[in-house]
């Protein structure tokens, strides 16, 4: 019985690896892939990658182009195992000629490997690992970088009078990269970084790392976290009195940081290239499509970088046509100027990067307002 | 129970079966599979099959400390990761090949392995399973953390991928027969040793460590050998997974994934190495195969291992309860220990 259960088991497995594999498909339909976390320890951010390219999708089939785009999402889960498995699918699949994702650097970096290989395009709106792009021809991104976002930082807060500063980050590919990209421009600007130190994601206790940035004496606190971790961070330092400034990045830009942090988040300073306040039609108009989605929540800035990314390629598959390949679409891809998207204006330099303008936030009374220094 | 039984198979039947049955396995992973792959001619098939199969070893060689042994083990994905970081530095920063980090990749694996269980080897029960916990973690962190050796959070890109002496095994069919290789020769030496004499040795630990004790079984000294050997198997399967995806972080090496081999181990039945192979197929083939199930998929794959453990309390093919175990285990802790009570004074330790 136990073996006749297991076969089964294994039969119905290998039925539904081959059903979902040879699905024809008409001519004027172009696939693209998205490999994005929709459950595990990330799913959140998967989910909401998932909510954005939706948008951008319907829009641009109900927009009466002679051909029609579908998406393929797979669930990485934020593991490389699975990350390579779906990289290795989605390239079998000869009508899938771009792919978007994954959130995790360290999955994208993974899965880079195999499309380094194949050649197939692959545009990431969350990978911020310094050597993701060096990987190869095929791979790009739409963030800013922190080689970008640090020195812009660290010159705004030069300007605020702010010459000794500590800098804290979680202990990612991403968090080294916002103390070294950070760090550097504060010593060539004549300031000195009074404390640096990395702390593990998900860390619930910050009180022994926040007494140890003020046994430092700081001016001002430049964080690298995203809002999770941001917002206790945040309410931690109020609980404990201490009023120094604190600087982020745009990884924090999100609505759910004042939610969770409350009045504690008030004073925070950070960047950002997505304000959901802003007047232009194609903010508003992607804004009010979230608002449908989502309860009325307001998308904050890793939805806005994913929407983005799945118009970039919606705009290089398009370029690309007629039979678009692989290689057309990469071509188009490395071509893009001056994308109007919500999150800003966006080029790709000759090395794949996003070059982005930012915006100076400030949280105030219970919202992000656009400061202008 | 059936543990000596396994070791001299008496009637004609079992004789005939002895060679049958790995027969079929061998033709089946070196011919059928390579046959069925290259007509598929799928790189995502032949991913999966690399997969499971590096998955296979991990299973078989926790099979050996916590299914032959005993011994609960919460930290084995770290030694993966040793071996994983060993091939990934000795490749980008020496610039050497498969061929010599593969052994090497084990041997560190294994040397950390006996340095980290010379002062822990001693403790009993849940206390060692803890004790392991803490040895995973340390060593995540360290690979995290190291950020001068290890590049900490950024990983490592491993450029070269399978070679033998120099010729390369990075095609599609080179790689699955080299990883095969590997993977056939590992689980056959792992099953040399756990149904030897040797192996009976290490069962009579998991049954009673104080009788095999006073019947003059080092069991310190064997729990030390199980526990280096596992690991130096481990080291072996993260060399493969290294060279295999090119890049590796700290992330493929935290505790869920121990977890997860813990549970493959578990599903296929303690103490059974058929058991932790299948254990191994069962939870890499099973996401992958359901994933049209779209969000849904991680509930089932949930839901079959809380049947099998509810419905199969020894696994698919185990010879003792992974419930009964962990009762052992966790009730050691609380076994009355006053003094003249006369039993299990001191039980942390031995």
């Amino acid at each position: 019985m136990k073996f006749r259960l297991l076969t089964l088991t294994t039969l119905a497995a290998a039925g539904i690896a081959t059903g979902t594999a040879g699905s024809a498909f008409a001519a004027d339909t172009v696939k693209l892939g998205y490999q994005l976390p929709l459950t595990g320890d990330t799913a959140q951010y998967g989910q909401d990658f998932r909510k954005a390219a939706e948008i951008a999708l319907t829009e641009f089939n109900a927009a009466g182009k002679p051909f029609k785009v579908e998406i393929v999402f797979e669930d990485s889960r934020s593991d490389a195992k699975e990350g390579t498995n779906i990289a290795r699918k989605f390239v079998d699949d000869k009508e899938i000629v771009g792919v978007l994702g994954d959130f995790t650097s360290g999955v994208s970096m993974a899965a880079a490997q195999v499309y380094k290989d194949a050649g197939m395009p692959q545009l990431s709106q969350t990978a911020s690992h310094p050597d993701y792009t060096k990987i190869s021809k095929y791979q790009f991104r739409n963030i800013a970088t922190q080689a970008q976002e640090g020195p812009y930082n660290a010159k705004w807060m030069a300007a605020k009078g702010f010459k000794n500063v500590a800098v804290i980050a979680e202990q990612t590919d991403w968090g080294q990269s916002v103390v070294g990209g950070f760090s550097d421009a504060v010593k060539a600007n004549g300031g000195t970084v009074a404390f640096s130190e990395f702390f593990n994601r998900g860390l619930k206790d910050y009180r022994s790392l926040i007494s140890k940035i003020e046994r430092a004496k700081p001016d001002a606190i430049y964080t690298g976290f995203f809002y999770e971790d941001g917002a206790q961070f945040l309410k931690q330092l109020q609980q404990l009195g201490i009023k120094t400034p604190v600087y982020s990045t745009s990884a924090a830009y999100s609505p759910k940081l004042i939610e969770l942090a409350g009045g504690a988040a008030e004073g925070v300073h950070l960047t950002s290239n997505f304000l959901p306040t802003d007047p232009s039609p194609n903010v508003q108009h992607f804004v009010e499509e979230w608002k449908k989605r989502s309860d009325g929540a307001v998308p904050g800035q890793f939805p806005a970088q994913a929407y983005d990314a799945v118009r970039i390629m919606l705009a290089a598959v398009e370029r690309a046509q007629p039979s678009p390949t692989r290689e057309k679409v990469r071509d188009a891809l490395a071509q893009t100027r001056d994308f109007p998207g919500v999150t800003g204006k966006t080029t790709f330099s000759a090395d794949r990067e996003a070059e982005k303008d930012l915006v100076k936030v400030e949280v105030k009374g219970g919202a992000f307002v656009p400061v202008a220094e | 129970m059936n543990a000596f039984e396994t070791v001299a198979p008496t009637d004609g039947l079992s004789r005939r079966r002895s060679w049958l049955v790995p027969a079929l396995i061998l033709l089946l992973v070196f011919a059928a599979l390579p046959a069925l792959l290259a007509g598929f001619d799928r790189g995502y098939f032949y991913q999966i099959a690399n997969l499971a199969l590096i998955f296979v070893l991990l299973s078989a060689s926790m099979h050996l400390v916590t299914g032959v042994a005993g011994l609960l083990h919460l930290g084995h994905a770290a030694f993966y990761g040793v071996g994983a970081y060993t091939a990934a530095l000795l490749t980008s920063k020496l610039g050497l090949g498969f061929t010599v980090t593969l052994p090497l990749s084990g041997l560190v694996a294994a040397l950390v392995a006996f340095l980290v269980a010379l002062p822990t080897m001693r403790l009993v029960s849940i206390y060692f399973a803890v004790a392991t916990l803490a040895i995973g973690q340390m060593l995540y962190l360290v690979m995290l953390n190291w950020v001068d050796f290890t590049k900490g959070p950024n990983g490592i890109i491993v450029s070269k991928g399978f070679e033998l002496f120099g010729v390369s095994l990075s095609g599609r069919l080179a790689a699955y027969y080299t990883v095969a290789a590997v993977v056939t020769l590992s689980v056959v030496a792992i099953g040399r040793l756990s149904h030897s004499y040797y192996g009976n040795a290490l069962r009579s630990i998991r049954e009673d460590d104080q009788c095999a004790d006073a019947m003059g079984v080092s069991t310190v000294r064997l729990k030390m050998e199980a526990f280096t050997l596992s690991a130096f198997f481990a080291g072996v399967a993260g060399s493969l997974w290294a060279h295999m995806t090119g890049y590796i972080s700290p992330g493929d090496f935290k505790f869920s994934e121990s977890i997860l081999i813990l549970a493959m181990v578990v599903v296929g039945g303690l103490g059974s190495l058929p058991g932790a192979v299948i254990g191994a197929l069962l939870l890499i083939l099973l996401p992958e195969g359901l994933r049209a199930l779209g969000d849904f998929r991680n509930i089932m794959v949930g839901l079959v291992m809380f049947l099998s453990i509810l419905l199969l309390p020894k696994g698919l093919l185990g010879e003792v309860s992974a419930l009964r175990l962990v009762r052992r285990q966790l009730g050691a802790a609380w076994r009355n220990t006053g003094p003249g009570t006369g039993k299990g004074e001191g039980i942390g330790w031995r």
